[in-house]
């Protein structure tokens, strides 16, 4: 079981790259392309709902906070010494989406079976056009080709992931969809496309859950809030114990929702630089069952203070 | 890049930085003061659901962040905080806007029973800030005008603020930009409220706006400027113009000017392509020394 898809001699540039990325310094346009293809080959023998073993520690949005993610290493163990499972949302709003996502993409084809990477709604070709991504592969490679190479990579990125403990937490980034009473449901799409604008796929990465119960439709028209009871329904069926995802922001970095059926983990400290908010991980242990751990921003060099503002003559 | 205050200038305008670390000076009378905190924890949010009787509020409430104006001879205080912002957002309580995915989800009809929630989730505010009286600070009794204890009333007012005078590049003394409350709109655009201040030598003013996108469907901007010139007299004038501007992304592209929303980041650059749909200006004298 321990195949390993590539002979050592390229591992050995891979762990080059991995150290380089480490030092938050971005890769070549043609090391970007080489590194995704055989990601792709990796992601794409993944399943819907991609089987995790523990321990493993499950992180959530990073949203290209990339010393975050440095500090999220030093706190919860280097990666391969510890198993992580993120559940997307990598990229846009911060400064580094692309040291970000080429470094957990590098993890990814080093240790496939250590790391777990699966697709936030800023996965996505739409969303990373207006909230950052895009603009910041433009300033960084001087053209689109490596938005264009992750973008169709992420299209391959598994959508769930079922953590094998005692009982199964079933991980992903947004929450529950009406279309979907079954894992087997979700095992049973094509998941490699752009994600749609509703639908089960849609569903699974942008719902939140809610206090009313039901299903509940957001005011903007779009997007499924799930209640308690669709979440004991949920895990009851599936032989669950816990739901975890991401896709909020919550001042603790973790937050308890519907009688601990549910767990919205932030990986971002300081979101967007301002929130100043905790982060959190969820370390998961046959053992010693779960632990949040949560931490504060990395101290920061040469990134811009944005709580600090020039005087400006504004009317 | 940290503002930094020119001690000299300082000086000659009779100013002084307040002590212990806080953010902002006191100056003819004036104390005033920027207080920026973390986002509200699940304890405080809790507390404000049901003080505000809503489970939904904006993805970053900065509920401890505020602004304060403080008259120190008469106590008057005008203040800038999160919470009467979102008190007035719940007594407005606009429609909801659809979003254009909306469409594709009416389109579908689904089996299962769900209940379209219905708050305003663009969080728009008539806010224009607080004002408080601390008619004796000893004994903690505050009054404020909306209770209608009306010392402190906001008369209309055919006067403008002085943009011009503004215009002059007078040392600033103190600035500060205070973010009340933010929400992405699920990725869908955003909702931002903010105020900022500069203080000169010869007057303060305050910009408070809240920014509304809502890609493919809608921009809104509400600004709030006031202005106090310092004078001899004891009883200050603050004027207070309220600026409202809104337009569809379909008007605006039937003018000619874009309909991508990376075109409209900055309202401080597009604002004149939004017509006004309200104006007004308003004075408050304050009282004198009790």
């Amino acid at each position: 079981m321990t195949f390993d898809p590539f002979p050592s001699s390229t591992n050995g540039n891979l762990d080059e790259q991995i150290s380089q990325l480490s030092q938050c310094k971005p890769l070549s346009e043609q090391e970007v392309k080489v590194l995704c293809e055989k990601a792709r080959e990796i992601l794409m023998e993944e399943s819907n709902v991609q089987p995790v073993k523990s321990p493993v520690t499950i992180c959530g949005d990073i949203h290209g906070q990339f010393h975050d993610l440095a500090e999220l290493f030093r706190i919860g163990g280097k990666c391969p010494d510890t198993n992580y499972l993120f559940m997307g949302d990598y990229v846009d709003r911060g400064y580094y989406s692309v040291e970000t996502v080429t470094l957990l993409v590098a993890l990814k084809v080093r240790f496939p079976q250590r790391i777990t990477i699966l697709r936030g709604n800023h996965e996505s070709r739409q969303i990373t056009q207006v909230y950052g991504f895009y603009d910041e592969c433009l300033r960084k490679y001087g053209n689109a080709n490596v938005w264009k190479i992750f973008t169709d990579l992420f299209d391959y990125f598994p959508l769930t992931a079922l953590v094998s403990v005692e009982s199964e937490i079933f991980c992903l980034h947004g929450g529950l969809s009406p279309s979907i009473e079954t894992l087997d449901n979700v095992r049973n799409f094509d998941r490699v496309q752009e994600v749609p604008h509703e639908g089960p796929m849609c569903d699974l990465l942008w719902s939140d859950p809610d206090d009313r119960c039901g299903w509940g439709i957001s005011p903007r028209g779009a997007g499924y809030t799930f209640g308690q009871d669709i979440s004991e329904q949920f895990n009851h069926t599936n032989s669950l114990k816990l739901i975890a995802r991401a896709h909020q922001l919550v001042m603790e970095g973790f937050n308890w929702g519907h009688e601990q059926k549910v767990v919205t983990i932030f990986s971002a400290p300081n979101y967007c630089y301002r929130c100043g908010n905790m982060a959190s991980i969820l370390e998961v242990d046959d053992c010693k069952g779960h632990t949040f751990i949560q931490f504060e921003p990395a101290p920061r060099r040469g990134e811009p203070d944005v709580t600090r503002r020039t005087p400006d003559y504004f009317l | 890049m940290e503002f930094e205050v020119d001690e000299k200038e300082l000086k000659a305008a009779g100013a002084e930085l307040l002590p212990d670390g806080r953010r902002g000076l006191r100056l003819h009378g004036w104390e005033i003061e920027s207080i920026k905190r973390p986002i509200l924890n699940t304890r405080q949010l809790q507390e404000w659901e049901q003080k505000l009787e809503s489970s939904h509020f904006p993805e970053m409430i900065f509920g401890d962040s505020s602004l304060v104006l403080k008259h120190m001879n008469s106590g008057t205080k005008i203040h800038f905080n999160v919470f009467d912002a979102l008190t007035g957002w719940k007594q407005e309580a606009l429609p909801p806007v659809e979003v254009p995915a909306a469409a594709i989800w009416k389109y579908k009809s689904e089996s299962f029973q769900q209940v379209i929630l219905d708050y305003d989730y663009t969080f728009t505010t008539p806010y224009c800030g607080s004002e408080t009286e601390e008619i004796n600070a000893e004994l903690g009794r505050e009054a404020t005008s909306e209770k209608g204890n009306c010392s402190l009333c906001w008369e209309e007012s055919k006067e403008e603020i002085d943009l011009a005078s503004l215009a002059l590049k007078e040392p600033i003394l103190f600035y500060d930009e205070v973010i009340l409350y933010e929400d992405e709109l699920g990725d869908n655009g955003i909702s931002l409220l903010t105020v900022k201040v500069r203080v000169m030598p010869s007057s303060w003013f305050v910009l408070l706006r809240f920014w509304l996108r809502v890609d493919g469907v809608l921009m809104r901007l509400r600004d709030t400027r006031m202005h106090c010139v310092f004078g001899k007299s004891t009883n200050p004038v603050i004027l207070r113009e309220s600026c409202w501007r809104e337009a569809t992304i379909q008007a605006l592209s039937a003018k000619g000017y874009p309909s991508d929303s990376a075109a409209y980041n900055d309202p401080s650059i597009i604002f004149q392509r939004l017509p006004i749909i309200m104006r007004k200006t308003q004075k408050l004298k304050l009282p004198g020394t009790p």
